[in-house]
């Protein structure tokens, strides 16, 4: 993440964590930025193309598998 | 095995087994149990709260009723602890945090009150990490639990507390919960046994959340026939939990014994080999495990699953956006009463926007899928666990990182029941090991799989050497 992305991420999270009334201590800001980039890493994994087919009702459906 | 020392060595069925025939009391074993606590815990920090007068009367009820001739099933007489954020009627349950120190539940939980019906003995609340999510922190009114084959090193979590408490023979099966791993992360970093059961088995009711999708209760042991047994009697539908399955409970403990003849088998070899950190004695042990599987006569066939990298960012999402639903109030009233870890871990769920959260859930029927299709043509997954021994306290950074070194979170993804059991010690001493991934709902071939490895490998019968370790 480069430095200009990181300073708007900062920016992002302060303006998210306004809205909910939340004060981040000075000295676990660092922190928390360093696994808001993890996760905003993972995130961009999880925008991938997919069928149509799969959307999120029924996420999932836990029937006793078929033995072969 | 008569004396008070082995006491802790008997496994549940053996134990049961002598209460029944009267050359044991379960006052005994839960006196055995207490004092070990007390010799032991000091320096493992296992228990936040050892419930002694509660465990004496538990136990002297069960003397009386099994002389009587009451038999309320395989628990009966048998010590056990809960992770402390298994709510328990009228004993404080903390979360292992600040802003749960005065919460005493009006009720138990269902697993919590199923043990108790079934007579077991009450032993304590166990250390976790905060909200089980933060990390071994030191910044929180109870200190972390200390691996036991190495009290410098983290024994994994975030059921800390029950796998430091199975590994040192205080107890010989606690209960966790596993949303990423918390359960086979323990058992793992501890050398013992873990079973993460199919999501909808165990009810959550009474178990603080994490991530309501996600979460799973289950037991850790110090063998699979152990696992089996408390499995027992924790499993079952409960209309209180709305994630609960309202299917039978199998006899968990029926196909332990058998041999792998038929049993197929699929290894996804590639999906660990070459992944960021793993160890080599981590690979060198699957691989050996993989080999005696097949001398029991399983078919083991190399076979693909999607990147594991997929896995975690799907589970990774969906975790931080429940969990930051969960605590969000708290976050931004009382952020300061939670450690710094539990904290930084936290917080990002601010960042998730409803779209990712929506195509974190479309990715995982795709996983799900995926996984379900390997299992139409195989019985079980055998595949790692942590990816390398438990590292040293200091090794966790003072900031905090979403990463943790093991491939667990797929199953909470899928749903899958998933074992866990050691595959042998790194030269350090520390324990690796795999885990054993099956059908939804059957935990029974799971467990049969586990059991016939167990039997050749005996690694779950090798013990730390704490009374040695804590004169040194």
């Amino acid at each position: 993440m480069s430095t200009e992305e990181r300073r708007a991420l900062e920016q992002e999270f302060d303006a998210l964590t306004a809205r909910i009334g939340a004060i981040v201590p000075a000295d676990r800001k660092a922190g928390v930025i360093a696994c808001c980039e993890e996760l905003r890493r993972m995130t961009a994994l999880v925008h991938g193309p997919r069928s149509p087919a799969v959307e999120p009702a029924n996420v999932y459906s836990l029937q006793p598998g078929a033995r072969s | 095995m008569s004396t008070r020392e082995e006491l802790h060595e008997l496994s549940i069925a053996e134990a049961g087994a002598r209460l029944r025939a009267g050359t044991l009391t379960s006052t005994a074993l839960t006196q055995h149990a207490l004092d070990r606590i007390a010799t032991l815990d000091p320096v493992l920090n296992a228990f936040i709260l050892v419930t002694k007068e509660r465990a004496l009367a538990d136990a002297e009820r069960a003397d009386r009723e099994l002389k009587s001739g009451i038999d309320k099933g395989p628990m009966d007489g048998i010590p056990h602890a809960l992770k402390d954020i298994y709510e328990t009627a009228g004993i404080r349950t903390t979360c292992h945090s600040k802003l749960m120190l005065d919460h005493v539940p009006n009720e138990d939980g269902t697993a919590a009150a199923k043990l108790k019906a079934g007579g077991a003995v009450l032993l304590g609340k166990l250390a976790t990490h905060e909200f089980a999510l933060g990390g071994p922190s030191f910044d929180l009114p109870f200190p972390p639990a200390r691996n036991p084959w190495n009290r410098d090193h983290f024994p994994g979590g975030s059921s800390s507390g029950s796998g430091v408490a199975v590994a040192s023979g205080m107890v010989r099966a606690a209960m966790g919960s596993d949303t990423g791993g918390s359960i086979r992360t323990p058992a793992a970093c501890c050398g013992i046994v873990g079973l993460k059961p199919t999501y909808g088995r165990v009810s959550r009711r009474g178990v603080f959340p994490l991530s309501y999708t996600l979460d799973h209760c289950g037991p850790l042991s110090w063998s699979v026939e152990d696992a089996a047994l408390i499995m027992q009697v924790v499993s079952g539908y409960d209309p209180l939990d709305p994630a609960s399955a309202d299917v039978p409970v199998p006899d968990f403990v029926a196909e332990l014994g058998r041999d792998l003849n038929g049993i197929k088998l699929a290894y996804p070899r590639s999906f660990f080999v070459g992944v960021d950190g793993i160890s080599p004695e981590v690979i060198a042990g699957i691989d050996r495990a993989a080999e005696d599987l097949a001398r029991l006569g399983a078919t083991v066939d190399e076979i693909e699953l999607p990147d594991f990298e997929l896995f975690n960012a799907c589970g990774r999402v969906i975790l931080h956006a429940e969990a930051f639903a969960v605590h969000e109030e708290n976050l931004a009233k009382r952020g300061g009463d939670y450690a710094r870890l539990t904290y930084q871990r936290m917080m990002p769920g601010a960042i998730l926007s409803a779209a990712d959260l929506v195509q974190a859930l479309r990715m995982r029927s795709e996983l799900y899928a995926a996984v379900a299709r390997v299992l139409v043509t195989h019985d079980a997954i055998v595949t790692v666990n942590g990816l390398a021994p438990a590292v040293r306290f200091d090794a966790f950074p003072p900031d905090g990182s979403l990463r943790t070194p093991g491939q667990t979170i797929p199953f909470n993804v899928t749903g899958h029941p998933a074992l866990a059991l050691p595959t042998g010690f790194a030269k350090t001493g520390l324990p690796v090991g795999l885990q054993i991934v099956g059908r939804p709902f059957d935990e029974p071939t799971v467990l049969r799989i586990g059991a016939a490895y167990e039997s050749v490998a005996q690694w779950t019968t090798k013990r730390p050497q704490l009374e040695l370790a804590m004169a040194g």
